[in-house]
């Protein structure tokens, strides 16, 4: 089989579809996780709008329960795992070689892999709209709600195979940045030296790695529950639906930090490029961040106070997480000192890490209330919780991701976002998200669960209810504009130089959009910050950096070959899950198609590993220190 | 038609699409003012925080979920306290320190030891502080007071898809037993212990003036005690997502003087008085509705056939599924778990097409009248119906 595989020469295109399907840049590979992953905010934004739409006056018929049910679903389940988990691999992808100095990641073609196992997971969720049968058991799918006897329809298979599939594509992903981030940093960049960016992806993608497994198992189990007849959690079959809950939870709540601390490094990367000042207190902010990570293990079953564990299990569950907001405070406070003081320049960019902040404040701390088992006995899954995520995930995530897309878009794509539709699009997202979001702590107190679909006058959450409605659209409004921006940039954006934002990272002195290596030389790391020590030494020495490093004869550096094999193990593995959707019914083999879909991968796999080094004999370059070391062993 | 409960039996009855606001707000109410003034404006802040709002865990009316309400305000002023130092400082250095043209490079500062170990230590202090606190409350509310002790009125309540049963194993304290549906009566006054059962999906058991919400899992026997302080109407609602009909999983817990109490159920379960047409309606119930299948009119359900009706529900498609018991429904409010003012209009609707009132219900899913006709309609001619109505509406 190798002798097959091995003849099968490299792919050579440079342009054109097949030059995205075998790509293994980085910076290829971040754009298109950048666009799927917003083809899927978008979708769960109308899914959104669905939801508000309904729930806009009481008793309204627009949808019937069981589509506003699949609404709720899959709004949360794309935003989360397909909107911004992969937004923010756009990021890692893009920014981090570069801002460590590298080449590529450490594994190019594994990386290739995540994003084609991540598409394929997420039309797969998807393809449930084509049968009519979405899931429709909420994002945290509940057991025992989602065995067959209260779930009979396709909806919650689709929901667990894609999910699963969906894991395989972030544990590839996260086990490559671990490697990149400790391997493959340029001289002299010592931990303590990495952007804040760089560590909040390192602590999140240990999350990852830790994570994913634990969610893993629960849906495993779930589908053998559904499929083969197990008894995990059906109650009938003495299963414990509880079970589920710790599982779902341990993962789901350092997902929690999964989301949000890419958007915190985010925000200490801009606050103090536009503030013209470093980040304030660097160790601090590193430690809380790691510390976040550390105690989110300590905090899941606060999401589980009314379940019946009982005043002890809660009593220690409400001092775990009351104090995680110590550090989270803490990074608070040195984001202020940050700005304190500065020479603040009110960019979009940094109207966005502002905003962030802003909202996070109050995510954070309507999140100390329900912190108190005793008052969330009263709030939880209450739309003061559905407040309480949405200016955590909203106001947070969101925003930091987008003051990552206006800061580093110039260095993508070479053009500067226009900065007036930029402001429009900050103010009308804040704006909008206020009006939609805040309403919702009131109407929560007021006694109005989550996920009903209908209500009538008697409860007064009528106005609330429509005035949130009425926010939606100026978020929609706030998110055309953006679209816009990007349209309108793409056609006559304004050139972006190489820095244009006078910023510390590496990422800026090369060119913008950088060439396919990088660096042509690898740099030599001064300190934290170090490209702004480079600047300001220059300009003292009187002579000013004014471009970036120049172009070299890419021949002259070895970067890895493109490939088929990603997509073809990945496509595999899509069909893997994907088939036993099917049930053939036959007497031995009821479910045919996942072996198929097995054997696919196992070819892709084959080929992988035996696939011959390069498509043509440049790879005599290379001597450069640091060269990328992407696992292609038998030269 | 309007198929919703009658409002308080206070003056106050609620009017759809007006606001009510107390003619004396309390403490709370004035400084909750204050803060949304500042936040949202006056609009809003009319209809923000309403405490005489049906679910309103603002209105409370018993001594947990006062402890509950004490302990969010004292969050919610120090919440409020931190929001405004924490953004005034961030929104005064944003403009304080934003760039002018030809500013210098600003000092280089890269932290400041005491200063980060300040808001280090604050924080934690004020956070245990809160948190010790919390865990009194938390230890205090979970039991009723022991000085209760054997005056405690204990209730079953098992959540089902998609209505509430409320079993008393000794509603008069001479053991009686009843059983009954979506409307929970207890003596104003007194506490009343709940166990929690499910025997299909969770669900969660809220009375937001009464206490804050407790899980119904399958597996499980949870526990949770409230008390009522005055009598009166109070709502409640599932807060567990727990399939199609979860937003229409209601109920009330009427809270009565002791003596109305005891007269109710001293009298529940009488033996009713049937005219002609009720006995005809009778025979319609038990025969060719088939409604005795899954409604037991008269006195409690014995645990093999709630059991039985619940195997039945899990492994067949059709025919049967638990219903609620409907010994004394006249008595009632409401029905189909707190959607529908219990009359005979109302009762024609849902017997005649009981997905109008509740789509995905199982009595419209599963009962064999609504499998007989292609449109899903029962297979009962109006006069059957309303001698099956004349039959309900005599269960007193």
């Amino acid at each position: 089989m190798a002798a097959i595989t091995d003849v099968i020469p490299r792919p050579v295109s440079a342009t054109g579809v097949w030059s995205w399907i075998t790509t293994v840049d980085h910076k290829r590979i971040g754009v298109l996780y950048g666009v799927t992953a917003f083809m899927f905010f978008l979708i769960a934004g109308v899914e959104a709008g669905v939801i508000r739409m309904q729930l806009a006056v009481p008793e309204n018929g627009l949808v019937s329960p069981d589509i506003f049910n699949q609404m709720f679903t899959m709004h949360a389940t794309a935003m989360i795992f397909m909107a911004i988990m992969p937004m923010g691999a756009a990021f890692f992808n893009f920014v981090v070689p570069l801002a460590i100095g590298a080449r590529d990641v450490a594994f190019p073609r594994l990386n290739a892999f995540s994003y084609w196992v991540f598409l394929f997971g997420s039309l797969l969720l998807h393809a449930s709209f084509l049968t009519m049968q979405a899931p429709d058991t909420g994002w945290f799918g509940y057991a025992n709600l989602t065995e067959k006897p209260f779930s009979p329809g396709a909806g919650v298979d689709f929901w667990a195979l894609g999910l699963q599939v969906l894991g395989v594509a972030s544990l590839a992903a996260a086990f490559n940045f671990v490697v990149t981030i400790i391997n493959l940093r340029a001289p002299g960049m010592s931990l303590m030296r990495m952007p804040l960016f760089i560590w909040m992806t390192l602590v999140t993608s240990i999350l990852l790695v830790l994570a994913f497994p634990v969610i893993t198992v629960g849906l495993i189990e779930l589908t053998f529950d559904r499929l083969f007849f197990t008894n995990f959690f059906n109650t009938a079959g003495g299963g414990d639906p509880i079970l589920w809950q710790h599982l779902f939870w341990i993962f789901g709540h350092p997902e929690v930090y999964i989301l949000i601390l890419p958007a915190m490094g985010i925000v200490s990367e801009v606050l103090p490029t536009f503030s013209r000042k470093p980040l304030f207190g660097y160790p601090v902010v590193v430690f809380s961040g790691i510390v976040i990570g550390i105690m989110g293990w300590a905090v899941w079953s606060h999401h589980m106070f009314t379940v019946g564990l009982g005043p002890v299990a809660n009593s220690v569950f409400t001092i775990t997480t009351m104090l995680i907001a110590v550090p989270t405070g803490v990074k608070i406070f040195n984001w202020l000192g940050t700005i304190w003081g500065g020479s603040i320049d009110l960019k979009t960019a940094m109207l966005f890490a502002l905003g962030f902040v802003a909202l996070f404040i109050v995510g954070g701390l309507s999140g100390v209330s329900h912190a108190v088992s005793p008052s969330d006995a009263q709030q939880q899954d209450t739309y003061y919780i559905v407040a309480h995520i949405h200016y955590v995930l909203f106001g947070g995530s969101i925003f930091g991701l987008f003051a990552g897309i206006y800061y580093w878009f110039p260095k993508v794509t070479g053009k500067l976002l226009h900065e007036g539709l930029g402001k429009l699009n900050f103010w009308l997202l804040f704006i909008g998200m206020n009006v939609t979001f805040f309403p919702m702590h009131f109407v929560g107190l007021n006694g109005m669960p989550r996920r009903i679909y209908t209500y009538t006058s008697e409860f007064g959450w009528d106005f609330l209810n429509l005035l949130a409605s009425g926010g939606y659209f100026i978020i929609f409004a706030g998110v055309v504009v953006f679209i816009l921006n990007v349209l309108k940039t793409a056609k006559n954006g304004e050139p972006a130089g190489h820095d244009p934002w006078d910023a510390p990272g590496l990422e800026w002195s090369i060119a913008s959009p950088p060439p396919a290596y990088n660096f042509a030389q690898i740099p030599q790391v001064l300190g934290i910050d170090t490209y702004w020590i480079v600047k300001r030494r220059n300009e003292e020495a009187g002579t000013p950096i004014t471009g970036p490093e120049p172009y070299v004869d890419p021949e002259t550096i070895h970067m890895p070959s493109p490939s088929y094999w990603p997509f073809v193990t990945a496509l595999g593995t899509g069909l893997l899950a994907a088939g036993f959707l099917i049930d053939f019914g036959w007497d031995y083999i009821r479910f045919p198609i996942p072996f198929i879909g097995g054997i696919i991968a196992f070819l892709g796999v084959v080929g992988w590993a035996n696939e011959p080094p390069d498509h043509a004999a440049h790879h005599d370059g290379g001597s450069a220190h640091g060269e990328v070391q992407h696992g292609e062993a038998h030269h | 038609m309007r198929l919703v409960p009658p409002g308080r039996a206070e003056s106050s009855a609620p009017v759809p699409g007006v606001t009510r606001w107390k003619s004396t707000p309390s403490w709370f109410h004035r400084k909750q003012l204050l803060f949304s003034l500042g936040i949202l404006g006056a609009a809003l802040l009319l209809v923000a925080c309403d405490a005489d709002a049906r679910q309103s865990t603002f209105g409370t009316a018993g001594p947990v979920a006062e402890s509950q309400l004490l302990l969010f305000n004292v969050l919610l002023w120090v919440m409020v306290a931190v929001f405004i130092l924490v953004e005034g400082a961030l929104l005064y250095a944003t403009i304080k320190f934003r760039r002018r043209p030809g500013d210098p490079l600003p000092k280089q500062v890269h932290g400041n030891t005491p200063l980060e170990i300040t808001w280090t230590v604050i924080p934690t202090v004020l956070i245990l502080a809160l948190g010790v606190w919390s865990v009194f409350t938390l230890f205090d509310i979970e039991k009723p007071p022991a000085s209760a002790a054997g005056d405690i009125l204990e209730v079953t309540v098992t959540g089902h898809q998609w209505w509430w049963e409320f079993e008393y194993t000794d509603a008069d304290g001479n053991g009686k037993f009843i059983t009954t549906a979506n409307e929970l009566r207890i003596p104003v006054g007194k506490p009343v212990e709940i166990l929690l059962q499910s025997d299909d999906v969770i669900h969660s058991f809220w009375v937001p003036k009464l206490a804050g919400k407790v899980d119904v899992v399958p597996t499980r026997n949870n526990r949770m005690w409230f008390q009522a302080d005055e009598t009166g109407t109070f709502y409640g609602q599932c807060a567990e997502f727990c399939g199609t009909a979860h937003a229409q999983m209601r109920f009330i817990v009427q809270s009565l003087t002791q003596e109305d109490y005891d007269a109710w159920a001293a009298g529940f379960g009488r033996p009713p008085q049937l005219s002609a047409d009720a006995q005809e309606g009778q025979q319609i119930f038990n025969g060719a509705g088939g409604c005795l299948i899954c409604h037991t009119p008269n006195g409690s359900d014995s645990p093999a056939v709630v059991d039985s009706r619940m195997q039945a529900f899990l492994t067949t498609e059709t025919g049967v599924a638990p219903g609620p018991n409907l010994t004394d429904l006249a008595t009632r409010q409401t029905f189909a778990a707190g959607l529908a003012d219990l009359n005979r209009e109302n009762l024609r609707v849902w017997i005649t097409y009981p997905h109008d009132i509740k789509p995905g219900n199982y009595m419209g899913e599963r009962a064999t009248i609504y499998q007989q006709n292609s449109d899903g309609r029962a297979s009962l001619s109006p006069k059957q119906i309303s001698l099956v109505i004349e039959y309900l509406l005599s269960l007193k």
